[in-house]
């Protein structure tokens, strides 16, 4: 109990000092980007990628995520769209023909909320 | 800063490691430790009182019953007699209970499962009665459930230790010897285990889970286990013999025999990937064989950054139908 | 009343004796105690310079691995932190562990012997005080250079115990681990020395009319401290020498798959790491005991239950080992009797602890800063012990074992059992050398940061252990629920922390160091330390009539210092004490004691530059190295052993003593024999390993070479004894035909040829030390006779140099005596390992 009061306080201490939330381009009503993010762990999307958010792993093999929301394309080919990248982190193969990245074992409300949590990854 | 406030704002809360495993079991072996813990904490608890009480006394009690407290007298009752009637009990009980806990009595089960340690994994390989190797695994162990189960423990390398918190106490795993120790789970589940002997490089990452199945499950994965079909030619098998895998890595009915890895015949059916850290899928396969050093680092699998993604693809896809 | 000595102690009537001294008396014994300044420091041999010295290095190495210890709690506090990489953290905790153990805890308590003991029995100095500045150079120089290897990437990285195979060459490939056995070794050379020091000194020094009963508690506790630390040391100087030879010659010790088996190092190394906990916590406990009577305000209560405690916490504490070793498969009966020790040894505990109990209920305790550690401690303490016999029952162990709830366990332990003990004693003890005491307004702040962080980092561990996490962990995954635990542990590593800070500010603020002028007794100790002081320690060497002898007589200070007992001049005009009988301290005769020399400086940094050296593999320097540092030492001993004109002197109050003895009375015959106590040790070490061994894997054993090999190496051994018993025997005559210097100079190298021919046997029968553990533990006995010759040579060849230079005095001479004594244990244990190694194999 002494723990999480002194946690509350903590908050109230350090919550000026952390950064403000990106801007909302991609707005998903519907997901939550902090299940998305245990989902992440869960399915070990990190093996791969370097996911900011997740301290372990951070895999090499595909590319880091950091800064995920700014960019204008997904593996190069399809836009980034909210619809888009959950349909693509689902099943990258069905959509970019050729991707390296394999079809992943989400459902498709598990991959709305891992799309919104990449979608927090920006300047 | 904010990965402070995120780990303490978690949904599950502070409190979320409660009970521990150690009194948390799951079946006889641990059942009986962890009625002894709690034994021993109120013993503890009781013994603290005692000192406290007469700390308190001797500090702050009335001149009267201080001065009873300042002979020589208290060291005898409390310092001498208790103590030694207090300690003998224990004893007796503790020494019953390992005795009945220690796998070198009682009779000898007919399901033995041979462990290794290895630098920084684990060797799985069950065994028939007359101790022939039926199949072998790694990282993962399949029990029936409501049956003991005697391990023999040994290692390839440095010493280990075997422990799985919620079925048994651990067991060293000691180069050039072989130790014995019974598991027992009461109800199916997966249980986490852990190497909890400092083993040098990622030894915080080498875990394993032992999978506590119904006897007709476990009965339906021992005859999948020791008769393994022979694989299709495929992409990925000709990598996997062809790129270099199959001097560590075995993989039953095909000419993949190296012994120095793991053994993936039965990779498919694992829950995880690099010794009980990572959840098992396509995905995470391709990672690991990709890259492994980024994410176990210190581990004896070269990184495999060679191979395009195609590549990394079909040996997945290859693995993950190995069950 | 009876004597031991034949001492009357009628005699003792005479003091305090009236009358004025002489004026010029104390400016004599000023100007010779006076210890030099300038360049001339280095060569301070005085107890109390040495002893400051050697408790602030002690102190450096905690602050050090405390620093280590907060670098990890960060590296805990959340999972998967990157603050260091998985090799630096195991530099870090292998680093902490040692150094807290190895370069702390041993060291702090054999420096608050030196600074102490002297002291409180009343003794000018310590028997031999350039060997205890020798043990602290070589522990300072050591020390650091070990300690500077985690700069470099170059520390250990097993675990302050060392496992192997882990720690073998196969598997720690790099310098590393020989860092760790270099650091041990430096520890080992000061332990030892010190622990020689210490008997003798508590035994032989103590002032007049201080029987054994009267002895201080504290001395009671260094006592049987220095005893432990001659027993139990031995094993770990043999299992670091067999790694060092596994790793460095490939011998096989460790090494299942040739004969070898990785228990025997855990053996050896707990029959030594499990006393040295209880080498750690008595001398604290001892500290306490002697702190207590003064911050209550009485006597201690139970003190004869107290040392009996002592001792039966060493003799219990060399049977609990093997509770280390619980989950290694041990067969039931030895699980038994090793878990029934290690409740045992509780036993001892609470006594100590209700004595404590017992002496503030009796007295009128005050709540000052002293008090409050030793209760801090002492709940801590309780607490620990608890846990500890909650792991002494196996099958909880098999659960606790290797988890964060043995790292929270020994932390109590030691923490409440040592450390706050020790922050006690540096306050309580603090007047003694300062010209200012330590702020009792800061203690207490410094006191309750320091408990408080130490429940709140350690108490949550419990916790953390039964929720799965094994030690040594460089990390932890999320999702474990470890996390509230360990971050409630890293805030109280730092609050704790917070409180040596303050701890240190306040020293920075406060402590003055000063033999004459200190703040003197704040809180009214009874015992001899308290009386006034200079660079000779007291003026004159009390007469001691009681446990408390200033709380008894409190005109004793007064007498005291006008010199009104024991030797209130120097006698001799050289420096000197006044050696006792070992249980009543009657008088028996005037040591002249050795002056300020740089030499063991110079023998310590040549030390430990061949150590160092040794371990980068640069093997030549290192050798020119040990060389200089042998005759370093060499040439400091060519001072000693002088007999002076007068040989018999007045101690004070017409008391004549001689200044010179020799044999068993003699403090050197002491010495002496401690020390090979300690070889002795290393030798049944030895003969244990070998025993192991061959009852582990007797399949890798071949039949020993032919017997008949033993009749000239047992001829050869004997005939170089007798040359040397003859020898002595001779220059007690006064015999000039032979010189006995000759003879010893003929007999030694007979023991050298019997070495020989032992090796010899053993390579013509096709013994290769690489090939199998029975080769290897053979040659070990080999390799340690061969030191013990090479030390033998060395002796009989400085003999002979003294005595060319006429400096052998005859009929007796204590360097003869010396040297005769090791050569002829030389031959005994040589024939004794030709035997044993032969008699085993054969005999099963």
């Amino acid at each position: 109990m002494q723990a999480r009061i002194a946690a509350i306080a903590l908050l109230l201490v350090t919550v000026g000092a952390c950064k403000s939330p990106p801007v909302r381009r991609h707005f998903m009503p519907e997901a939550s980007a902090s299940r998305g993010k245990a989902i992440i762990a869960r399915v070990g999307c990190t093996a791969c990628h370097a996911i900011p958010g997740i301290d372990w792993p951070k895999g090499r093999v595909g590319p880091n995520l950091e800064n995920f929301a700014d960019g204008t394309l997904i593996a190069g080919k399809v836009p980034n769209r909210p619809d888009m990248l959950a349909a693509y982190v689902r099943d990258a193969p069905a959509l970019v023909p050729g991707s390296g990245m394999p079809a992943m074992p989400l459902t498709q409300e598990e991959s709305r909320d891992v799309a919104a949590y990449l979608y927090t990854l920006g300047a | 800063m904010s990965r402070l406030i995120s780990t303490l704002w978690a949904p599950d809360g502070l409190f979320a490691g409660w009970p521990p495993a150690v009194l948390d079991p799951a079946g006889p072996y641990a059942g009986s430790i962890a009625v002894l813990t709690w034994v021993l904490f109120a013993i503890a608890l009781l013994v603290l009182a005692v000192v406290g009480t007469a700390l308190w006394i001797a500090l702050w009690g009335k001149q009267r019953t201080r001065q009873r407290l300042g002979g020589s007298r208290l060291i005898w009752i409390a310092g001498i007699a208790f103590p030694v009637v207090v300690l003998t009990l224990l004893l007796v009980y503790g020494l019953r209970l390992t005795s009945s806990l220690s796998a070198g009595t009682g009779p000898r089960t007919d399901l033995r499962i041979r462990v290794t340690g290895e630098m920084w994994w684990w060797r799985v390989a069950y065994l028939d009665a007359e101790g022939r190797v039926v199949s072998w695994d790694a990282n993962e162990l399949h029990i029936p459930v409501g049956r003991t189960v005697e391990l023999e423990l040994e290692s390839a390398d440095v010493i280990h230790s075997f422990w799985v918190p919620r079925l048994s106490g651990k067991t060293d795993m000691i180069p050039g010897r072989r130790n014995l120790i019974k598991i027992q789970a009461d109800a199916p589940g997966v249980y986490a285990g852990q190497c909890a002997e400092y083993c040098g490089g990622p030894h915080a990452l080498m875990g394993f889970v032992v999978i506590a199945q119904p006897p007709a499950d476990f009965a339906r994965f021992m005859r999948a286990a020791s008769h393994p079909a022979a694989p299709p030619p495929s992409p990925g098998r000709q990598l996997f013999e062809t790129a270099g895998c199959a001097a560590c890595h075995r993989i039953a009915g095909t000419p993949a025999n190296g012994m120095e890895g793991p053994d993936l015949t039965l990779l498919g059916r694992r829950r995880t990937l690099g010794a009980g850290i990572l959840p098992n899928n396509h995905g995470t396969l391709m990672g690991w064989i990709g890259d492994s050093q980024a994410i176990k680092p210190g581990n004896r699998m070269p990184p495999f950054s060679m191979l395009s993604s195609a590549e990394l693809d079909a040996l997945a896809t290859y693995l993950e139908q190995r069950k | 009343m009876t004597s031991e000595t034949g001492f009357d102690p009628n005699l003792y009537d005479r003091f305090p004796t009236s009358g004025p001294r002489p004026e010029n008396e104390l400016e004599e014994l000023e100007r010779i105690w006076r210890p030099p300044s300038g360049w001339g420091r280095l060569g301070i041999i005085n107890n109390n310079y040495i002893g400051i010295w050697y408790i602030g290095t002690a102190f450096l190495f905690f602050l050090l691995a405390g620093i280590l210890a907060l670098v990890m709690r960060v590296q805990l506090a959340l999972p998967l932190q990157g603050v260091l990489s998985e090799h630096q953290y195991a530099e870090f905790f292998t680093m902490h562990g040692t150094v807290m153990m190895f370069l702390f805890a041993v060291p702090m308590m054999e420096a608050l012997g030196v600074l102490l003991l002297p002291q409180m029995l009343a003794a000018r100095d310590l028997p031999f005080p350039r060997l205890s500045a020798y043990a602290f150079w070589a522990y300072f120089a050591g020390g650091l250079s070990f300690f500077a290897s985690i700069f470099v990437g170059l520390a250990p990285t097993g675990g302050w115990f060392m496992y192997p195979p882990l720690t073998s060459s196969v598997y720690s490939p790099g310098i590393n681990a020989d860092f760790w056995l270099l650091g041990i070794g430096f520890i080992e050379i000061s332990a030892i020395a010190g622990a020689i020091e210490i008997i003798v000194g508590v035994l032989r020094t103590r002032a007049p009319g201080m029987t054994l009963d009267r002895m201080p508690i504290f001395a009671w506790g260094m006592l049987v401290f220095a005893g432990m630390v001659v027993i139990a040391f031995p094993a770990v100087i043999l299992c670091t020498l067999l790694l060092e030879l596994e790793r460095a010659l490939n011998w096989p010790f460790f090494d299942p798959t040739r004969g070898g088996d990785p228990l025997l190092w855990q053996h050896l190394f707990w029959f030594f790491g499990h006393p040295e906990v209880y080498i750690i916590f008595l001398p604290a406990a001892a500290l306490v005991s002697s702190m207590i009577p003064a911050l209550a305000r009485t006597r201690l209560v139970g003190h004869n239950l107290v040392v009996i405690a002592f001792l039966a916490t060493a003799f219990i504490s060399f049977g609990v080992w093997a509770h280390h070793m619980f989950a290694t498969g041990m067969p039931l009966l030895s699980i038994g009797f090793f878990s029934a020790a290690s409740m045992a040894v509780s036993v001892p505990a609470g006594i100590q602890v209700f004595a404590w109990i017992a002496t503030f209920a009796a007295g009128t305790p005050k709540f000052n800063v002293p008090t409050l550690f030793v209760l801090g401690g002492l709940v801590t303490f309780v607490i620990g012990g608890l846990t500890g016999v909650m792991v002494a029952m196996v099958p909880f162990d098999w659960q606790a074992h290797d988890t964060y709830f043995i790292v929270a366990h020994l932390h109590y332990v030691l923490i409440g059992g040592s450390v706050f003990p020790l922050f006690a004693a540096f306050y309580y003890w603090t007047p003694m050398t300062s010209a200012r005491p330590l702020s009792e307004r800061l203690g207490k702040w410094v006191f309750w940061l320091m408990f408080a962080g130490m429940q709140v980092a350690f108490m949550p561990m419990h916790l953390s252990g039964l929720m799965g996490m094994p030690r040594r962990v460089f990390t932890y995954l999320p999702g474990r629920e470890l996390t509230a635990t360990n971050l409630i542990s890293t805030v109280g590593a730092y609050l704790l922390a917070a409180g040596v800070a303050l701890f240190l500010f306040d020293l920075a603020r406060s402590f003055r160091f000063r033999m004459e002028g200190n703040a003197g007794n704040v809180y009214g100790g009874g015992t001899l330390e308290w009386l006034p002081t200079g660079s000779y320690s007291s003026r004159s060497i009390p007469l001691v009539r009681g446990r408390q002898p200033l709380w008894q007589d409190p005109a004793l200070a007064d007498d005291v210092r006008d010199g009104r007992y024991f030797l209130p001049r120097s006698a001799t005009g050289f420096r000197e004490t006044i050696i006792t009988s070992p249980l009543r301290a009657e008088p028996e005769y005037l040591e002249i004691m050795p002056g300020p020399s740089g030499w063991p400086f110079s023998a310590a940094i040549f030390t430990a530059l061949f150590f160092m050296l040794m371990t980068v593999q640069a093997y030549g320097v290192a050798l020119v190295c040990g060389a200089i540092a042998i005759g370093c030492v060499l040439r400091w001993l060519w001072d000693t052993d002088r007999p002076v004109a007068p040989e018999e002197v007045d101690a004070g109050g017409g008391i004549m003593l001689p200044t010179y003895v020799t044999g068993p009375r003699s403090h050197g015959w002491w010495a002496v024999v401690i020390l090979l106590v300690v070889i002795g040790m290393i030798f049944l070490m030895t003969v244990f390993s070998l025993v192991y061994l061959f009852g582990i894997h007797p399949r890798f054993w071949a039949p020993v070479p032919p017997l008949g090999w033993l009749a000239p190496i047992l001829i050869f051994n004997a005939g170089g004894a007798m040359l040397v018993l003859t020898a002595r025997r001779l220059l007690c005559r006064g015999t000039t035909l032979w010189t006995p210097p000759t003879l010893m100079l003929l007999g030694t190298p007979m023991l050298a040829l019997a070495l020989a021919l032992d090796f010899w046997s053993w390579r013509s029968a096709g013994f290769d030390p690489q090939l199998t553990a029975q080769a290897a533990v053979v040659h070990a006995f080999m390799a340690q006779q061969a030191m013990l010759c090479a030390v033998s040579l060395l002796m009989a060849f400085y003999i002979a140099a003294r005595a060319s230079r006429g400096m052998l005095t005859a009929p007796r001479s204590n360097s003869f005596d010396i040297a005769t004594i090791f050569i002829v244990y030389t031959a005994a244990q040589g024939c004794a390992a030709a035997l044993i190694v032969r008699a085993l194999p054969t005999a099963m």
